[in-house]
């Protein structure tokens, strides 16, 4: 860290660090200076001059977004001089923007009343320059910077409006470029901060404006809609279509619900009590201003009308509305029947802690069974060798640990859909020159980005990762020191390794020896990296040993206990990893203690004064296998889950429709719901309180946004407890989630120092800033002071802030073990007689090889293109479709028609298509499903059929 | 289709000719409205993946400079220059006789697609005075054998017809 410099402001000495400019040295102090193109976290550009001041012994008067501070340096403001070219910029802004609400004496200057809907406007403006025609109206930051400069209410110049139509064909984004003033912080955000361009600059002088490239649709143009042009726009030129109109009165900070990234964002609620936008905290740590799609535009759900208003219970086989006390009582009633192990809970992914924790409790304390689970637990492997390697089954890094580090390897992730704010730092990483391994049999975005593009056959990751050990440790390519000071076993490693023949792996994984060679030297030879996995493609059979595999890699290479470095198991749901941390599965309790291990049993059952079963329990997969064989008899499921819909759990709705009894928490009256005895209504994430852990363990508050209207649907804490209470159960007495994670706080060591009041405690500080001339509403000014953080555990402590890496200095047994591999055979590709293909679906923003066509279907954009199914010559022949063959593709669930494109490289067995991602933005935004975003279909493998078309 | 494919082999070929050591986006563009007179739709594509960026940084660069054109000229391109020795020499007498000769009001393409007329900022023959260019060949006063503007206004109406009429 530089040494501190001291610079002079308008007079107040600040002390700061070189390499910061003048605007952020002064914003630091809680200075402001007007600027509009400058935005925090990008780089300095200096387009709108609005920000200029005066520098003592300096030429002429600089912009302070562009000017680096010097020791000793002396600047002013606001002197006269500065005022006047201020006004000046302002006036040429303003020539070219409408300007209708500066010139009202209605205007929101000092609190005046407003024009409502239905009054007519008596003064003298055209219709398109009229306050009540900009979306931004009273939340502009041209507005407010023009009344803070002090201009005129008009502008001198002549004014030009430019006629140019309203943009509103493409999902969820509506383009007035009327109102553009071309400060550029768009094409920043998306080249800068996102590492997209998918707009740019376009024409030059007077007429220069922005978007994607020939004037096209963003579908083609490469745009992930996750929206931070839209956060970043200071003016109505970017808004989003859905509520654009709509005025916020309230603002409250929460996490999104959608995936385990947690990112913060901020909620506005307008007077109806409807969640009208969201914009992602730029001072959250989790997710340093970014939100993606379904963040940004996913959570009209919250506003549904289909929401479930009331209990439902089944008589005569139909469902009918009944009270409260009713259901609950007879959900008591049934439940006590079917206590042991002839019941089992599933939670929701997206269940706050303290609702997985009480699931579990209730499970256990009041079913006597270990039959808990939570909805997205399809892959219990990936997360669970790291306890034994190294300690924890968590993300040993934060997730912008990957912004900085020197070499990324991604092993069957489809990052950009599932954790999309977590492929912004991979993005920009890659930009700044890391290098980037993708191991995938599919085509995901980051392939475009990748180094080295590994392609096995499914079930072979773990194979291909062997492989590149074994080139690791043939070519002397290990971490020495790291291997030397913090790991063991490296023999038994080095004794496995000879049965990976290289050539031997390549005839298994259908990998070319070259490119194991060249991942194994690119990953290696970068110093060490970072490791994130999802083995979306890998099966269960393979799942552990390809983690093991994993794990040796980062061991080898020195990849675990530093900054920029770490391994990521990405969990697919909100709130696994709190659900994992509090027991809500069915091998272990709260705080991973093993529920086989009675030592284990009797610290928990002392801290909840009750006995603990100690049989096996049984997870989702099994729980509704045995639903279906009528081991299970009564079931609770609480949300909906992807995991229900995909077809990988086999029938569920078949299943459920064999219990005795089946009770079901769930907002929406969802496939599950349907086959219940009784629904129970449950509030929203935004409706209740609570905590999220996110996949880099952080835990993160849930505010309650807004009250539930017109319906009598509960959070589900409240009703796992009122269920408990009518058992007669002792130790749900809650009045609050906060009370509940006090409780989790003495009981799992790893959440020791986490409570309610200290996540609230650090909520952002990014307040807008007050002037004594004028208070701007919509520009901010961040403030000096705490940080929006939350909490990663372990947390031992209140006076702890937590652990951000993990094994800084050891590992859980002083030091990291090595884990001996097997030589796995190929494992068969799941597919049938029906269905003896398998299918490799891969989605990309953008194909620039391939042509599209965007045509307009009533009001919007859509890409009309034949997509290309990839073969390999064999079966194609086997088959008899030639090149160019037009082919339909078909899976038990859907077909898709497509071009049959012969290439060596497929693999056998296998075929792929490639979609855009702007196609699934479109179904998407039209969508019937209140919470589509919720339902992404992903990328899984799947068997299919080819029948020519 | 075929002359599609073409046209894409043409871009690349254009691409892949270029011969100077730095190869960027502006001088790939440059190499493509070399060979085909304009920048068509897919070689902003072909431009992107031939020097690694996106679409989207493609357009920015070529709809900033005013001398790319994106729609095929005509058969022949005559450029007119404007410049301030061409001006004083009687340039806008030049210009009047060339729009009024192809019926134009200002630079444009004739409907019939035959010429393609644009005023340029300078051709760099400032001493040969007033001059245009037919093709990317100036022509002048002096390669006339002509002296003085009118009578150069006089040629280029009689050239820029004769152009449109298929004799060069």
């Amino acid at each position: 860290m530089a040494s501190a410099i001291t610079v002079v402001i308008d007079g107040k000495e600040i002390v700061t660090q070189p390499g910061k400019t003048i605007i952020q040295a002064a914003m630091d102090s809680g200075l402001y200076i007007p600027y509009l193109c400058y935005y925090p976290g990008m780089k300095p550009f200096g387009a709108c001059r609005m920000c200029v001041v005066e520098v003592e012994n300096a030429r002429g008067t600089p912009a302070s977004c562009t000017t680096p501070v010097a020791d000793g340096m002396v600047v002013h403001t606001n002197t006269p001089q500065i005022q006047d070219l201020r006004k000046g910029i302002t006036e040429l802004i303003i020539s070219e923007h409408p300007h209708g609400c500066l010139t009202c004496h209605r205007t929101n200057l000092y609190g005046a009343d407003l024009c409502g809907p239905e009054d007519i406007c008596q003064r003298h403006v055209s219709v398109t320059d009229r306050c009540v025609a900009c979306p931004k109206n009273e939340r502009c930051e041209l507005k407010d910077t023009t009344i803070y400069v002090g201009t005129g209410l008009t502008t001198p110049l002549t004014y030009k409006y430019r006629e140019l139509p309203v943009v509103t064909q493409d999902p969820f984004y509506d383009m007035d470029y009327n109102l553009c003033i071309v400060c550029g912080r768009c094409v920043r955000a998306c080249e800068e901060l996102r590492g997209d361009s998918a707009i740019t600059f376009t024409e030059r002088s007077g007429i220069s404006l922005v978007g994607p490239s020939q004037g096209g649709s963003l579908l083609e143009s490469g745009c992930e809609f996750c929206g931070s042009c839209i956060d970043v726009c200071p003016v109505g030129a970017l808004v989003e279509s859905s509520f654009k109109w709509e005025k916020a009165v309230d603002t409250v900070s929460t996490t999104c619900p959608h995936c385990p990234v947690g990112c913060q964002l901020k909620l506005e609620v307008n007077r109806r009590g409807r969640v009208i936008r969201a914009i992602p905290d730029l001072e959250a740590e989790a997710n340093r201003g970014q939100a993606c799609f379904k963040g940004k535009f996913g959570l009209e759900f919250v506003n549904s009308r289909s929401r479930l208003r009331n209990p439902l219970i089944r008589r005569d086989g139909v469902l009918e509305q009944a009270s409260w006390e009713e259901a609950i009582s007879l959900v008591a009633e049934k439940l006590a029947e079917y206590k042991g192990d002839s019941f089992a809970a599933i939670a929701s992914y997206r269940g706050t802690n303290e609702e997985s924790y009480l699931v579990q409790k209730f499970a256990r304390t009041v079913m006597g069974t270990n039959n808990v689970d939570h909805a997205s637990n399809l892959k219990p492997e990936l997360a669970r060798p790291l306890q034994d390697a190294l300690g924890f089954q968590a993300a040993t890094n934060p997730v912008w640990d990957l912004d900085n580090a020197s070499c990324i390897l991604t092993v069957s992730a489809n990052v950009t859909e599932e954790h999309n704010v977590a492929a912004v730092p991979v993005k920009r990483a890659v930009q700044n020159g890391a290098k980037l391994v993708v191991i995938d049999p599919r085509e995901v975005e980051l392939t475009r980005y990748a180094t080295v593009w590994v392609r096995p056959r499914p079930g072979t990751e773990g194979t291909v990762i062997a492989g590149m050990l074994k080139v690791i440790s043939d070519e002397v390519l290990e971490n020495q020191d790291f291997l030397r000071d913090r790991c063991e076993n490296l023999d038994g490693l080095r004794n496995s390794l000879w049965r990976f023949d290289i050539s031997r792996v390549a005839t298994v994984t259908g990998v070319p020896e070259d490119d194991i060679r060249a991942a194994a030297r690119t990953f290696a030879g970068s110093g060490p990296g970072a490791i994130l996995y999802a083995l979306d493609t890998v099966p269960a059979s393979e799942r552990t040993a390809c983690v093991e595999a994993i794990i040796d890699l980062a061991l080898l290479t020195g990849s675990v206990g530093s900054p920029h470095t770490g391994l990521y198991p990405l969990r697919p749901g909100t709130n696994d990893q709190g659900s994992w941390d509090l027991g809500c599965v069915p091998d272990l309790l709260p705080g991973y203690l093993p529920v086989g291990d009675a030592d284990a049993r009797s610290v928990i059952s002392e801290a909840w004064g009750s006995e603990l079963p100690s049989g096996a329990g049984m997870g989702i997969l099994d729980a509704f296998e045995a639903a279906a064989d009528g081991r299970v008899k009564a079931m609770m499921v609480i949300g909906d889950s992807a995991s229900y819909h995909s077809g990988e759990m086999g029938d569920v709705f078949a299943a459920a429709g064999n219990l005795e009894f089946l009770v079901v928490q769930d907002t929406f009256l969802t496939g599950l719901a349907q086959a219940a005895d009784v629904v129970l209504p449950s509030g929203t994430f935004a409706e209740k309180e609570g905590t999220y852990t996110s996949l880099e363990r952080r835990v993160q508050p849930l505010r309650k946004v807004l009250e539930v209207r017109n319906s009598n649907a509960m959070p589900d804490w409240w009703i796992v407890c009122e269920i408990a209470k009518a058992m007669n159960a002792q130790g749900f007495d809650y009045h609050c989630p906060a009370q509940i994670l006090d409780e989790i706080s003495r009981v799992v060591p790893l959440y020791a120092g986490v409570s309610y009041q200290r996540l609230l405690a650090r909520e952002s500080v990014l307040q807008p800033a007050v002037m004594p001339a004028y208070p701007l509403p919509s520009q901010l000014l961040p403030a000096t002071g705490g940080q929006n953080t939350g909490i990663q555990w372990p947390c031992d402590s209140t006076d702890d802030d937590g652990t951000s890496i993990l094994y800084r200095d050891e590992f859980h047994a002083g030091k990291a073990h090595f884990i001996p591999l097997e030589m796995r055979e190929a494992p068969a590709l799941p597919t049938t007689d029906d269905f003896p293909l398998l299918l490799l679906p891969g989605r990309v923003l953008h194909q620039s090889e391939r042509e599209m066509e965007i045509t307009l279907v009533g009001q919007k954009n859509l890409i009309q293109r034949e997509e290309m199914l990839c073969i390999h010559p064999s079966d194609a022949s086997t088959l008899g479709v030639g090149e160019g063959d037009a082919v339909e593709v078909v899976s038990a669930r859907d077909s898709i028609r497509a071009r049959a494109s012969l290439s060596e490289q497929a693999l056998p067995g296998t075929v792929s298509v490639t979609t855009l991602f702007g196609s699934l933005m479109t179904q998407l935004e039209s969508s019937e499903d209140p919470d589509a975003m919720s339902h992404v279909p992903g990328l899984p493998p799947t068997p299919v059929r080819l029948a020519k078309a | 289709m075929a002359s599609g494919d073409s046209l894409r082999e043409r871009i690349d070929g254009a691409l892949a000719g270029q011969s100077a050591r730095t190869v960027t986006v502006l001088s790939s563009l440059l190499a493509i409205e070399d060979e085909l007179g304009y920048i068509p739709p897919p070689a902003i594509e072909q431009v992107a993946r031939h020097t690694g960026s996106t679409i989207n940084d493609v357009w920015g660069v070529a709809s900033f400079y005013t001398n790319f054109r994106f729609t095929p000229p005509g058969e022949h391109v005559v450029e007119l220059c404007w410049g301030p020795t061409c001006h004083l020499l009687g340039a806008q007498q030049i210009i009047q006789a060339a729009l009024q000769a192809l019926g134009l009001s200002e630079e444009g393409d004739t409907s019939d697609g035959k010429i393609s007329l644009k005023y340029n900022t300078c051709l760099g023959a400032c001493s040969q005075g007033p001059v245009i260019s037919v093709d990317h060949k100036v022509v002048g006063p002096q390669s006339l054998g002509i002296t003085g503007g009118d009578a150069m206004s006089e040629h280029v109406a009689e050239l820029v017809s004769r152009l449109r009429n298929g004799s060069s």
